[in-house]
């Protein structure tokens, strides 16, 4: 069954001696010199250091002396003496630069001088309870007496009650804070009279619609804040993004003074671009990025370099899991040393993993994004990328989770076989000069905004003529009044409607709850996992294998409406991989307009994902060795879209064969799109792009090669009869139930954005396509008489405004 | 939830009692009802001492729905009291404008005394958390706090959970004291009753209100009598 051997001959030069990131980058650099398509050394810098702040109470600097921090990099005495000017604070330094020492320091001395209080906001609870954790062991070296608690959907009622009297710091949400702090302020009115700091970290994960909900929230916060008479300073945190200073000023509507040089040293980090070797000149075909990556990652633990692989699904966690564990993980008496790391573990487990990664026990985690956020897991020497994690600032973030103090680290990026990681290695220097992405918010984006402005109003009445961020409130109270959740009286705005308005306010627009999986193997009745809604149908399904650290579990039975999948474990040699597929159809045109030869429409949509049955593929030899059916309902979403169409006559005029109209309509997609998500939002998962028949008959995706392929209504590949009605259309739609306004925006700016998307075409300085215009384009096609770009540029010429 | 577009008569708009400060109305009435000892036995509640007839301040509040949280306000406080020589107060303070909201929370805070006894029906977790919201809003001393607080439900649940179909005070009464409710409003139509009034709406349903409390009211002391009178 294992068809790869345990161990490579030509691989004994690479494990010869134990080396650092860069004799492995030199070893594997000079062994699989043509799978390296880019190569490069982010040099390392030395430490800047500071003396502890004078300003410091004793027991907190003994404190730090006696867990070995007799001085501060540099960064962090900044930002010491930024928030002691009484300024709005953003640190954005890399990961494990000691980011949250930034603001432990002047919220616990505020907290033992002046009895202030403190609320930190994560994003997730497993890095709030890190935090706690972490001020509990330094207030436990200083006798500090400073209280700190998590206060989120797990705090038990009985408790709830002692945290908001007796919390110095509580550490939270911004959910919790939207539907349970901010509704009840009053609860925590003691709390709120004598609150200071405002500690919000991992913002660039607030960006999007996610992001604007987070900053109105922020507004309310900031009206309570108001009403018990405190303005308390913000302190920020951020990982690596293009515009640190200007979003977190955007978040808290304030001037912030940011601190960007960080002065904890690295070493040096190399950087390694892999492309998988191509197996088949005929067909053009490459290795997979998963043998590749597993390979690496084996070389890399057995030089004994501690590892971390991220792959994109959980499927495929499991997977390099189990690989990894059928090496390392061989002899069931001796402690594991390969660990799984991703969402879906029980809270329990996750912490489990994180002690024993921080403990140094593990030699190799496999994770996925779960570990790009600040979870603490120690340091590490080498992380490998199985597949381009979707932007450059992400890949960053991953990047910077290897790097010792004064050791040389590796980070390879593994190419899958993905248009856009193809593009990515053939081009280094796209990556390597790259500006990291900007995270953008639209806080008054006007669903939003009447959200937030119906649960500000719930909290506190609207007065005269106050505003709400940056606008006056006035016409959106009209709105409430009508309604009938608000009531006018003299110049007050009040609350009158039974209703809990934050409730029915999602900050994540995730719907549906989770799934659990219970194993029943042998009688028993064991809940192991839970599964988000959305991830439930592509992993659940009757038929699916759930890896659990690489453990095999069947789906025997999924109960939809419950929720619920009961598995047993079993014994196979393969693994499932769902197969599915989205498809639009138009409801309801609220409006359409002419757009040169063709129209743009504005109106409701219905997108369908549907995942009509699995494949089943061994272990090791990846062949598909079965398919089997699902049977679940579609996954279906009402929502609004803008759509453009050319009509036949003008199609078969301009293009000579039907599948350049294609590829152009997909390069004329891609285009859009990103000229759209900078004008409305900004986070490209908000704003959904398709191609499909104006009826909804047909849709195109891209296929491996890159090129445009009809399928059917069952999602299998067809063709068009020639006499078969052809009206390509691009849709730009709302990725959330009943749409989130961006729809009709970008109706009103239709002309806009084809104008700029030709000139974002025409000024990119590719030659046939890439990542930035008309998305990523295969060597084969540079060459081409008709480039992509050139058909993408044709489409959108014709709907170009005459 | 829609806004009555045109105003009630006159007539139908009339709100009972003394308009004692804008927008609030007090009814109050003194009756001679029920015939409570000097001394209340308050052991079923496990409390160590009786309570002098006079310390217990019985309140009950009608308000704009059970959501809690910082949106849902009292509109009514109903309270009703023994006095010296034996003869049972009721007071109702109705608002009919949001602003007298405030003078509602000051007037019922003067009712208060530092010795003063609650007693309600679920006041604990309902009506006295509701009222703590409110007078934080207005950026008044909360007058509640601090003073014991009887809250006959929990009493009610030990000795007839499972005896009666549920606990509800409309049971307890008929149960332990015989009432029989004619033409009464339920409670959870108050809120509209006031809603509608509030947007130019007649009073009628209001007055209807003001039956059902001041029947809730005199409900809860006979709850309260009826359960000190088991222990003897």
């Amino acid at each position: 069954m294992n068809a790869l051997p345990d161990r490579y001959p030509s691989d004994e030069p690479i494990l010869r001696e134990p080396g650092d990131g860069r004799t492995l980058a030199q070893r594997l650099s000079k062994r699989f010199a043509a799978r390296i398509t880019g190569a490069f050394v982010v040099p390392g810098r030395e430490g800047s250091f500071a003396p502890l702040p004078e300003g410091l109470p004793p027991r907190l600097a003994q404190a730090l002396r006696s867990r070995g921090m007799a001085q501060l990099y540099s960064h962090q005495a900044e930002a010491w003496a930024a928030t002691q000017s009484g300024a709005h604070v953003a640190i954005v330094t890399p990961t494990a630069s000691g980011k949250s020492l930034c603001y432990t320091l002047p919220v616990l001395t505020a907290a033992m001088t002046q009895h202030a209080k403190a609320l930190y906001l994560f994003p997730t609870k497993a890095l709030a309870q890190d935090q706690v954790a972490e001020l509990l062991e330094l207030n436990q070296a200083g006798d500090l007496g400073v209280k700190a608690f998590t206060f989120d959907g797990d705090t038990p009622g009985d408790a709830r009650q002692a945290i908001r009297l007796h919390g110095d710091i509580v550490v939270s949400n911004p959910g919790m804070l939207h539907q349970a702090i901010l509704p009840h302020h009053t609860k925590w009115a003691q709390f709120f009279e004598n609150l200071r700091y405002v500690v919000i970290d991992e913002v660039h994960t607030y960006r999007g619609v996610f992001g604007s909900h987070v900053a109105n929230v922020i507004r309310r916060l900031k009206r309570v804040c108001a009403f018990y008479g405190v303005t308390p300073q913000f302190i920020l945190c951020s990982a690596t993004i293009g515009n640190p200073r200007e979003h977190a000023e955007a978040l808290i509507e304030d001037l912030v003074t940011a601190i960007t040089e960080s002065g904890a040293p690295t070493g040096d980090k190399h950087v390694l671009l892999w492309n998988p070797p191509v197996v088949n000149p005929d067909l053009g075909l490459r290795a997979s990025a998963r043998s590749q990556t597993n390979r690496i990652a084996r070389l890399a633990i057995k030089s004994g370099m501690k590892t971390l692989v991220f792959a994109q699904s959980r499927t495929m966690v499991e997977v390099l899991t189990k690989y990894l564990k059928d090496v390392f993980d061989n002899d069931p008496r001796k402690p594991a040393r390969i660990r799984a790391y991703r969402g879906g573990y029980l809270p329990k487990e996750r912490r489990a993993a994180e002690r024993e990664m921080r403990a140094g026990s593990i030699d190799g985690v496999v994770s996925t994004s779960a570990l790009e956020l600040g979870v603490d897991i120690g340091s590490l020497d080498v992380v490998v990328l199985n597949g381009y994690p979707g932007s450059v600032a992400a890949t960053w973030q991953r990047f910077g989770r290897a790097g010792r103090r004064q050791q040389a680290a590796l980070g390879v990026l593994v190419a899958s076989s993905d248009p856009l990681d193809q593009y990515l290695v053939r081009h280094p220097e796209f990556f390597q000069g790259a500006p990291p992405e900007h995270a953008r918010i639209q806080p008054d984006q006007p669903l939003i905004l009447l959200d937030h402005i119906r649960c500000a109003a719930f909290e506190l009445p609207f007065i005269g003529d106050e505003m709400f961020g940056t606008e006056v409130a006035t016409p959106w109270l009209d709105v409430l009044g009508e309604e009938g959740v608000l009531h006018r009286e003299g110049d007050r705005w009040e609350w009158i409607a039974d209703s809990y308005p934050a409730i029915a306010v999602s900050l994540r627009s995730v719907a549906d709850g989770n799934f659990v999986v219970v194993d029943r193997t042998n009688g028993r009745q064991t809940i192991i996992a839970e599964v988000d809604y959305t991830a439930a149908p592509v992993t659940l399904y009757e038929g699916a294998i759930h890896m659990i650290q690489s453990v095999p579990y069947q789906v025997e039975r999924l109960d939809w409406e419950g929720r619920k999948a009961y598995v047993t474990r079993t014994q196979v040699d393969y693994y499932t991989d769902a197969i599915d597929y989205t498809k639009l159809k138009v409801l309801d045109c609220f409006d359409t307009s002419h757009a040169g030869c063709g129209q743009a429409h504005h109106g409701e949509v219905h997108v369908v994902r549907r995942v009509p049955g699995y494949k089943k593929i061994r272990f090791y030899t990846h062949e598909n060795i079965g398919f089997g059916p699902v049977n679940l309902p579609d996954q279906e979403l009402h929502t609004t879209a803008v759509w453009w169409q050319l009509a036949q006559v003008v199609l078969d005029t301009a293009f000579e064969k039907r599948h350049q109209a294609l590829d152009g309509f997909l390069g004329a997609a891609y285009a859009l799109h990103i000229v759209a998500t900078v004008a409305v939002m900004a986070e490209a998962r908000d704003l959904q792009k398709s191609v499909g028949s104006g009826d909804g008959a047909w849709f195109v995706s891209a296929d491996v090669t890159g090129r445009g392929q009809i399928r059917g209504a069952d999602g299998q590949p067809a063709a068009l009869a020639a006499d078969a009605p052809f009206t390509p259309t691009v849709y730009l739609y709302d990725a959330f139930p009943g749409g989130i306004g961006q729809s009709e925006p970008l109706f009103n700016r239709r002309e806009d954005l084809v104008a700029q998307s030709v000139s974002l075409i025409e000024r990119c300085s590719c030659r046939a396509g890439c990542p930035g215009c008309v998305g990523p384009v295969l060597a084969a096609d540079e060459d081409a008489a008709t480039t992509p770009k050139a058909l993408a540029l044709r489409v959108l010429a014709l709907l170009v405004a005459l | 939830m829609q806004a009555v577009a045109q105003r009630a008569p006159a007539s139908d708009r009339m709100i009972p009692g003394s308009e004692i400060a804008p927008g609030l109305f007090l009814v109050e009435a003194v009756v001679d009802w029920g015939r409570p000892s000097a001394l209340i036995d308050t052991a079923f509640a496990r409390w160590e001492a009786p309570v002098a007839h006079q310390r217990l301040l019985h309140f009950d509040t009608e308000t704009t729905g059970l959501a809690g949280g910082t949106g849902t306000r009292a509109w009514m406080i109903g309270a009703a009291d023994w006095l010296a020589d034996g003869r049972f107060r009721l007071r109702q303070l109705t608002t009919t404008t949001m602003a007298a909201e405030t003078a509602m929370l000051r007037t019922f805070a003067r009712w208060l005394q530092p010795d003063t006894v609650l007693v309600s029906y679920n006041g604990k977790c309902y009506d006295s958390p509701l009222l703590k919201t409110r007078y934080r809003l207005a950026r008044l001393p909360d007058p509640l706090s601090g003073l014991g607080h009887l809250d006959l439900l929990h009493p009610v649940r030990r000795h007839w959970k499972g005896v009666w179909e549920n606990c509800r005070l409309a049971t307890a009464e008929r149960e332990l004291l015989g009432v029989v409710r004619e033409d009464d409003l339920p409670g959870s139509e108050a809120p509209a009753a006031w809603l509608s009034y509030l947007r130019g709406g007649p009073a009628v349903n209001l007055r209807r209100v003001l039956a059902h409390n001041a029947q809730d009211l005199k409900s809860v002391a006979g709850v309260l009598l009826h359960l000190a009178a088991l222990q003897r």
